[in-house]
């Protein structure tokens, strides 16, 4: 059964509802304040960090560890205990933690306004209009928090499954409605999804265990888990790191394979069948070789839900497609399928360059793809492969051009597809020419320049410029760009040429 | 004969052509490694070429407009350019390059000499002393504050971020209204901004050096990163570098020979440097930036005097001129050419290193595990 992610904001009735839920479907409670207590316990400072990030945008790029710190240890706390069946978690976009698992139900409770300041002003002994900006207050404060860990719009409802709004709704009978939803088929845990879970966790376990040991609690590493396999990257300053990671984590159940990769950045390779000896393999593989950077996988299956629908099954269909109702669920799937073992290949291939930054899968709308995509990891690149396979080439080109847009303002690093990812790589016989041309027009230019030195003196400085001292501005405006452009072309090419660019 | 063409552009030989080349290449590549602009090597260098010191700081904005262009290029296709933050910077940039060019062209007017024995043009004295004097201040602060950010801590990790003590204070200081640069990611009071546009502007138009106080206020003032700090004040660089060239050269102050020339070793130095920034440490980095600007000034100071004689402030015997002169130049080319050798030997060091490292390492397996 799932694992039901209940968000709202305070005096909103969402707890009641999650509490209500939790028993009558007899499934385990937490919230927030648990997994503040635990991280707390675990000596990070939930409430300065807050109070950091709300009031003091400015310090974030400071509070990134411990930000992630936190998220590891919120990740670590719902997994475990959600591991021994069903859970009802309230809090604030929790749902966020567990990317790439299925079997989570996301559900947002809308509040109704007026029992919501009458409620404020009850317990906190406030008149209407304090409680109203003690409300607008704390509001944007669960909002600004929100961006900062999660990087969405809490309000956004393309990040639910289901929206109950209370203004319409008891709380009693959202409850018993949920209830309903919690029990459809396509919410079940799958194999695929709870081995998803299972890296999830054994990824914020390692991140735990990497933040408490003194000697790489500073050390910037990214983690990453799939099936069993940890690989943790790390920057070339810091490569001393490298031998003290496998001791720092230690051995965490489920853990099959640590691999340390050292890497100056990383390239997000998104492609929906990867195979290892393919021409786009041998791209980013030679891009990361150049740049010094990691490369990491990530498998994703477009699905057919637009991405623009509101509220409902948002994200799903790919997901549910594979499923008839969870009766072959309940079959482990013995034998991986040609995909996944491409997959793994093309992971083992770039282990063997020394470029594996891990990898991951996912299935359905283009949000469900930007939500596993880590806004804490500092790409440098994402890679569009292919895409689409399904569709004819002209469509094909369109979605990719699309997708590329539409990550392209939500990741912070320029998304390309394989075709300009090759135009930038390669230098074909274009790129000589126009580097040629380039390159005499600069000859051209120099000489112009210093074998009539002294009629552009006096057009710089001279009696020609006192006349008509426009022209020197002219002059420079044009000249100035035009040689930068075109030596700086010519020593582009030169620089592709010796793969130093 | 004088080493002037009319009254402000030197004689081009092979000797100082060769000299401008490789003054560009090694502003390039401290420009590259650093990321900020190099003029604080680049405009006292051309002046110890016995160029005025507003035609080197004229030239040295067109030979950088162009470079700008292209860095700036660069930076935008790698997402690190936060175009909203430039714009807002560039509106009080503009004013502040303007009043630049006004207060140097003034300057350079008044004359303060005029006996011809001064560096670069002698009835240039009171301008050369102006620009140094700006020089010295600004660059004394930044590299001194760069290099104690260095070596602020003996237990300083590796790969230890900039300090944020500074960003942390001015985010405390309550001056709405606030904009948030989303690239950047942080929100700022927008008074900061304009004040820094206007400063950064007006050190441009002086020495040619507002980049090399620009990025640093963005990164230590604003806690924007430094690759975002970089991407974006190189792309306001453009334009507020366009905009001064135009300036100067409106008011004759331009030599593009110079330009043209500074431009063929920078654009390569630039590569270079920036290569180099991915594999050299940035602790490594901040500490050659600070020791070179350090040095810089250090060429300044020793050059002042000469500059208080031409204008009748100061009296001592003219045998020590040259000696001044020499002592000037020497501490500024030992300062750049050592900074980039010292990028390039790193470079190199650091990519045959690399080659030797096998990236991947299989650490563990568990017994018994596949």
């Amino acid at each position: 059964m799932p694992i039901i992610f209940i968000c709202s904001v305070p005096f909103s009735g969402g707890e009641r509802v999650a509490k209500s839920l939790a028993q009558k479907l007899g499934y385990g409670y937490m919230s927030r304040e648990d997994v503040v207590a635990r991280a707390n316990e675990a000596g990070i400072p939930v409430g300065k960090l807050e109070v950091a990030m709300v009031k003091r945008p400015s310090v974030q790029e400071r509070m990134a560890r411990l930000k992630d710190r936190y998220l590891a240890v919120a990740t670590a706390t719902i997994c475990e205990k959600a591991q021994d069946g069903n859970l009802v978690y309230y809090g604030r976009a929790g749902h966020r933690l567990l990317p790439g698992v299925s079997h989570v139900l996301r559900l947002h409770v809308l509040p109704e306004h007026g029992q919501r300041v009458e409620t404020v002003m009850t317990r906190l002994k406030l008149s209407r209009e304090k409680a109203e900006k003690f409300l607008r207050d704390i509001d944007g404060d669960i909002l600004a928090w929100v961006r900062f860990v999660h990087g969405i719009d809490m309000d956004d409802s393309r990040m639910y499954d289901f929206v109950a709004n209370l203004e319409n709704l008891n709380l009693e009978n959202a409850a018993t409605a949920l209830c309903g939803v919690a029990e459809l088929p396509d919410f079940r845990p799958t194999p695929a999804s709870q081995r998803a879970m299972q890296d999830r966790y054994l990824q914020a376990q390692a991140r735990i265990k990497l933040s408490l040991d003194d000697r790489t609690a500073d050390v910037d590493l990214t983690v990453r888990a799939n099936d069993g396999v940890l690989t943790i990257t790390y920057v070339p300053l810091q490569a001393r790191a490298a031998s003290l990671i496998s001791d720092a984590v230690g051995d965490l159940p489920g853990c099959r394979e640590i691999r340390c990769t050292m890497a100056s950045t990383n390239v997000l390779w998104i492609q929906e069948a990867f195979k290892p000896g393919s021409e786009t393999f041998r791209e980013v593989n030679e891009l990361a070789r150049r740049w010094g950077a990691a490369v990491e996988l990530l498998q994703y299956k477009p699905g057919d839900a637009p991405s623009d629908a509101v509220a409902v099954a948002v994200g799903r269909s790919a997901a549910i497609e594979a499923r008839t109702g969870g009766v072959e669920d309940d079959v482990p799937d013995a034998q991986p399928s040609s995909e996944e073992r491409s997959f793994q290949e093309t992971l083992e291939a770039l282990v063997h360059e020394g470029r594996s930054g891990g990898g991951q899968r996912v299935s359905g709308s283009r949000d469900r793809l930007s939500a596993v995509i880590s806004p804490s990891i500092p790409y440098s690149l994402v890679v569009l492969g292919d895409l689409f396979l399904d569709k004819p080439a002209a469509t094909r080109t369109r979605l990719v051009r699309e997708l590329s847009m539409f990550l392209g303002d939500r990741v912070k690093a320029p998304v390309l597809s394989t075709t300009d990812l090759a135009a930038k790589l390669h230098l074909g016989g274009r790129e000589v020419a126009r580097g040629a041309v380039a390159g005499v027009l600069v000859v051209l230019i120099y000489c112009g320049v210093f074998l009539w030195q002294d009629r552009l003196i006096d057009l710089l400085g001279g009696p020609a410029h006192k006349a008509a001292p426009w022209f020197a501005a002219v002059l420079v405006a044009l000249m100035a760009p035009v040689i930068a452009f075109l030596y700086g072309s010519v020593l582009a090419s030169m620089m592709k040429w010796l793969k130093m660019d | 004969m004088s080493h002037l063409i009319g009254d402000i552009f030197i004689q081009l030989t092979w000797g100082n052509a060769l000299a401008l080349v490789l003054l560009g290449l090694v502003g390039g590549i401290l420009s590259g490694f650093t990321g900020s602009g190099a003029a604080f090597i680049m405009t006292p260098g051309m002046m110890n070429l016995r160029v005025p010191g507003v035609v080197a700081v004229g030239s040295n904005m067109a030979h950088r407009f162009g470079n700008n262009m292209m860095g700036a290029k660069r930076h935008a296709g790698l997402g690190n350019v936060d175009k909203k933050l430039s714009i807002f910077l560039l509106v009080t940039a503009l004013a502040g390059v303007q009043l630049a060019v006004w207060i140097n062209s003034k300057l350079f007017n008044l004359g303060g000499g005029g006996e011809g024995h001064g560096e670069g043009a002698g009835s240039g004295a009171v301008s050369n002393l102006y620009i140094s004097v700006v020089f010295i201040s600004v660059l004394t602060l930044v590299g001194a504050f760069m290099l104690r950010d260095a070596f602020r801590s003996p237990d300083a990790k590796e790969g230890a971020g900039p300090s944020m003590k500074l960003a942390n204070f001015f985010s405390k200081l309550p001056l709405p209204p606030y904009v948030h640069f989303p690239v950047a990611d942080v929100r700022v009071s927008l008074w900061l901004v304009l004040g820094l546009g206007l400063l950064v502007g007006y050190l441009d138009g002086t020495v040619a050096i507002g980049g090399f106080v620009g990025v640093p206020a963005m990164i230590y003032l604003f806690g924007v990163p430094t690759t975002v700090a970089t991407g974006s004040e190189l792309f306001m660089a453009m334009f507020g570098g366009a905009w001064g060239a135009i300036s100067y050269a409106f008011q004759g102050f331009v030599d593009l020979r110079l330009s043209c020339l500074l431009l063929i070793g920078s654009l390569l130095g630039v590569y270079i440097g920036a290569y180099g920034t991915k594999v050299v440490k940035e602790v490594l980095v901040r500490m050659v930036s600070s020791s070179i600007i350090l040095l810089a000034v250090l060429s300044r100071v020793v050059a002042v005097p000469v500059y208080l004689r031409e204008m009748g402030k100061m009296n001592f015997s003219e045998a020590w001129v040259p000696w001044l002169k020499g002592g000037s130049t020497a501490i500024l080319f030992a300062a750049g050419i050592g900074g980039a050798v010292l990028v390039l030997y790193h470079v190199v060091k650091a990519t045959l290193e690399r080659r030797r490292v096998h990236a991947t390492l299989l650490v563990r397996t568990p017994a018994g595990e596949p």
